[in-house]
């Protein structure tokens, strides 16, 4: 005695269709595969430091193309060395603000040089100040703010006894 | 505490800068003239001083740092005026030749730092002074540097609801981060440098400090 068939074979027309018709589902789900790429020397990067060297770390970021001051061309924070990168796409003067909760912060321009488009064109590196002449600039700061003010004081003493006399 | 240039809007700039500006004028015309010359020497070393405790980070927790003002001592000596033309000076100086603060908010930190706080101290201080001057000294010396940082925070709070672009971090975050280290740590600082540097100048006979 035969077996009983519980299915009816599958014809090849069917199956080729039922192939076609799973793969038209599946297609929107290789659109949404997320592929990336590398481009070394893109970025711009910029640090931000007190001046006696600390860090602006892991504070709130944002930087404005010169094509629009309103709306940021990108947002993050800040890494554990101070540090943001980004990819200008318009050659120009870009805005960099970074913000402390303490009221602390910087607000300062990023000049991006022209074509941004060439790999590694753009790949400018910006650093406030080199950490040496950071340093240097710690200790000479006050002395120059001390002599300044020596100045000023100075000036209005000795035009005062001046007058008195 | 000193605020940058870019963290405010010119609807809070400016006002600043008018309210700040016929102040200046009187202070400098009341405290500065020909009969207050013998006195300039003290004035200028302190604005001095003032001037490099305020390039001192001091490390608070949470990872950031802050600094003293080192003026309440100006107001203590002399009235809180001469701390308002003298504060304004140093930010003055910061300003234009080492990037700290900024121009456009000058009058805003003039008034926070150089003023409210200074005329705080100097009120805790007349108040308190019979009964203890040193203690006086200290409790001025703080209470003035609470004041500066609330009214540095809650203008740089009334500027994140004026126009957020300007200043994104809101009241209800800045607030704690502001006061919390200058509350324990910088308040403190500042009120043993204050009774320290007026104990120096009594002992150098260059003044009667208490």
């Amino acid at each position: 005695m035969r077996p009983r068939r519980l299915l009816r074979p599958i014809s090849i027309p069917w199956l080729v269709l039922t192939a076609l018709a799973l793969l038209g589902v599946a297609a929107p789900a290789i659109a949404h595969e997320v592929l990336h790429e590398v481009e070394r020397g893109r970025a711009t990067a910029v640090r931000a430091r007190f001046h006696d060297g600390e860090s602006l770390a892991d504070l709130q970021a944002e930087v404005f193309s010169p094509a629009d001051g309103k709306v940021p061309h990108w947002k993050g924070r800040t890494d554990r060395n101070g540090w943001l990168a980004f990819v200008p796409d318009v050659p120009g003067k870009w805005r960099v603000r970074i913000v402390d909760s303490t009221g602390h912060g910087l607000d300062t321009t990023v000049e991006v040089a022209a074509p941004v488009s060439a790999p590694g064109a753009a790949g400018s590196v910006t650093e406030t100040a080199p950490a040496r002449a950071t340093s240097l600039a710690s200790v000479l700061r006050p002395l120059v703010g001390v002599a300044l003010i020596a100045v000023i004081f100075g000036f209005l003493y000795l035009r005062g006894r001046r007058r008195a006399s | 505490m000193h605020i940058p240039d870019g963290f405010l809007s010119p609807a809070v700039t400016l006002p600043a800068w008018g309210a700040a500006a016929p102040l200046w004028y009187w202070a400098v015309r009341r405290n500065f003239g020909t009969s207050s010359t013998e006195s300039l020497p003290v004035v200028g070393s302190l604005t001095a001083i003032a001037f490099v405790v305020q390039s001192i980070m001091i490390p608070v927790p949470g990872g950031t740092s802050a600094h003293l003002t080192g003026v309440a001592i100006l107001a203590f000596l002399y009235n809180p005026g001469v701390a308002f033309v003298c504060e304004s000076l140093v930010l003055l100086l910061q300003a234009l030749f080492f990037g700290a603060g900024g121009f456009t908010v000058l009058g805003v930190n003039a008034l926070a730092m150089g003023l409210l706080g200074p005329g705080a101290a100097w009120l805790v201080y007349r108040a308190l002074r019979p009964l203890w001057p040193r203690a006086a000294a200290f409790a001025g010396a703080y209470v003035g540097i609470q004041v500066a940082t609330l009214g540095v925070s809650l203008v740089l709070g009334l500027q994140h609801r004026l126009e957020g672009d300007y200043m994104p971090v809101p009241f209800s975050v800045m607030l704690p981060a502001m006061m919390l280290p200058s509350l324990t740590v910088v308040g403190v600082v500042e009120g043993l440098y204050t009774v320290a540097t007026l104990s120096l100048l009594r002992r150098a006979r260059l003044l009667d400090a208490p």
